[in-house]
């Protein structure tokens, strides 16, 4: 393989080569990093480490970050607030999106308030939220279902909605009644995408975690961060961050995982 | 629709398998598809019809087929009548079977699952069906050891149509619309699957309704012709032709069934021809 064909227009190189530029470009910015930090006194630094640790102090501060900080704890305490929120979404969302993807008065009903829902900010969430439930909790759950649960309403009544008419009329000439079509055509064929979707969305909610945790919070990741700075320990800040990436990533794998197993006949799985 | 009150005949004659009766369909939009169509296709035991449906592109064959199944948005008709076995087509039904051009294999189930489909839905139970099912994928040229737990994406364009006749099949329909089933194959496929068609429907005694642009097909599997006009439809001709009793790659080379095909491709060409001078 030349360099030239390396570079050719929407050629896919193959896996390592596709690896080894990911590899790299992560060194690459190790590397500004640990440049941009390097010197023997603080003074000595480009970025002094009161602004951006060094890689090594943050490597240095993962045990007390776990130890002192509580670590795992932050972590059951997001998560949980994640599988809460995003649980209920996925409850009241995919049956109601499923029933307005199926009948249309009702997806035409339901499209005003859907579109309403998915166009509220965040960031106006959070004022809205612990207006109305106060800071604890349930302000917690409630901010990431209200800012999830249109979004995977929408998506499943697109679903549903998308597959094609050819499905439902072959099935209707095989005797299917409408329970039939609903549930062994229309649901089963949106399935897919629904899990998709479903997988897109637990990533989104679980950054928007620590946006309300970051606001005001006892425990969780966000907390963590924002603690972090406020007592100025940034290589604890900059280690939370590593730490939410690698579980984002490992939670993802794990829906990828799943996906495969429950849709063997869908190759798009990435 | 006035004739719905109408009580059918008394008489020992059983009812037509299909009658049209001045049906015309005028879509939403204010186009007429069809015009006054009327024919019948009697039940004579036995003797199982297969009607070969040819005419322009848009002249409403589809339109015809998918009234007899009592689909939507074609069903019902604007005006006329649609009658099967003597009673008006109210909805689709497993009664009267549909094979469409376009692959409709659910691609979520197996080979199998998808050709035991239509029993799932009347609640035969799994055991019972599965068994029905693999004799039906040997039945359409499959091999039940090798594909019935393949997954559609997993099967060439031959392969699918022939899971979508096993699927129909297995119903034992008393009518089967074909809607250009044939159409995306190659040409060796598509004599196999004439052959299976024709000792297929005389198997579970259907009467079936083939829409086809390929003349030769058309004329083969036909026991009769209905040769359609420009839209707004209405059928122009109706015909007798040979019934296929020989393998469709011999037949379709005789000069006799070439004769006939000529004949055919005037009268078709004619009507095109009248298009392209009213345009
Ligand atoms: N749902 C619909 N709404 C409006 N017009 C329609 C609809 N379905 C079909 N038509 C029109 O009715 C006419 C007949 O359509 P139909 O599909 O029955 O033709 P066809 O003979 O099957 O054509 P082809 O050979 O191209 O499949 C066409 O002009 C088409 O545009
Ligand atoms: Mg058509």
């Amino acid at each position: 393989m030349t360099a030239r064909h390396l570079f050719a227009l929407r050629v896919v190189p193959s896996l390592p080569v596709r690896q080894a530029a990911g590899s790299a470009a992560i060194a690459a910015v190790l590397l500004v990093w640990w440049f941009l930090t390097s010197g023997v006194t603080p003074e000595a630094r480009t970025i002094s480490p009161s602004v951006f640790p060094s890689p090594m102090e943050v490597i240095r501060g993962f045990p007390s970050l776990v130890t002192d900080r509580n670590l795992i704890g932050g972590i059951a305490a997001s998560l949980n607030r994640v599988f809460l929120g995003f649980g209920l979404a996925l409850l009241v969302g995919i049956p109601l999106g499923i029933v307005a993807g199926s009948f249309r008065l009702i997806g035409a009903a339901a499209q005003p308030i859907s579109l309403f829902g998915r166009t509220i900010p965040v960031a106006a969430l959070l004022p809205l939220t612990l207006q109305m439930f106060g800071i604890g909790e349930l302000q917690k759950v409630m901010f990431i279902f209200l800012a999830t649960a249109p979004f995977v309403f929408h998506d499943t009544a697109r679903a549903i909605a998308s597959v094609h008419d050819r499905y439902v009329d072959t099935a209707q000439t095989l005797g299917a009644s409408s329970a039939d079509v609903m549930a062994k055509v229309l649901i089963a064929l949106a399935l897919p995408d629904i899990y998709a979707t479903i997988r897109t969305m637990f990533g989104i909610a679980f950054g928007y975690i620590m946006l309300a945790e970051v606001v005001d919070a006892k425990a969780g990741l966000g907390f963590i961060m924002l603690q972090s700075q406020r007592r100025g320990m940034p290589e604890h800040l900059v280690a939370t961050l590593f730490v939410i990436s690698a579980l984002a990533y490992g939670l993802d794998a794990l829906f990828r995982f799943f996906q495969r197993g429950l849709f063997p006949y869908r190759e798009d799985h990435d | 629709m006035t004739s719905d009150a109408t009580p059918p005949p008394a008489s020992a004659t059983p009812p037509p398998v299909v009658k049209f009766d001045r049906v015309s369909k005028t879509y939403d939009g204010g186009y007429t598809a069809i015009r006054d169509v009327t024919f019948e296709v009697d039940d004579v035991p036995g003797h199982m019809e297969i009607v070969g449906i040819l005419g322009p592109s848009g002249c409403g064959k589809s339109t015809v087929l998918r009234l007899i199944a009592g689909l939507t948005p074609q069903h019902p008709a604007t005006s006329g009548t649609v009658e099967v076995m003597g009673k008006p087509v109210a909805m689709p039904g497993a009664d009267r079977g549909f094979v469409f051009q376009d692959y409709t294999s659910f691609d979520n189930r197996t080979v199998q699952d998808n050709i035991a489909f239509g029993l799932e839905c009347r609640g035969m139970g799994s055991a019972e069906r599965t068994a029905l099912a693999r004799e039906w994928i040997a039945k359409v040229g499959l091999d039940v050891d090798r594909d019935a737990e393949k997954y559609p994406h997993e099967l060439s364009g031959g392969m699918r149509q022939r899971v979508a006749l096993a699927r129909t099949l297995i119903l034992k329909p008393r009518v089967i619309l074909m809607d250009e089933p044939f159409g995306a194959l190659d040409p060796g496929t598509r004599y196999a699957m004439q052959d299976l068609l024709v000792s297929l429907a005389r198997e579970v005694q259907a009467t079936v309704f083939l829409v086809t642009h390929s003349i030769e097909e058309a004329v083969y599997v036909g026991d009769r012709l209905f040769i359609f006009s420009n839209a707004p439809g209405t059928i122009l001709r109706q015909m007798s032709t040979p019934p296929p009793d020989r393998p469709a790659r011999v037949m379709q080379r005789e000069a006799s069934f070439l004769d006939i095909v000529f004949e055919v491709r005037d009268i078709v060409d004619g009507i095109e021809e009248s298009a392209g001078a009213a345009t």
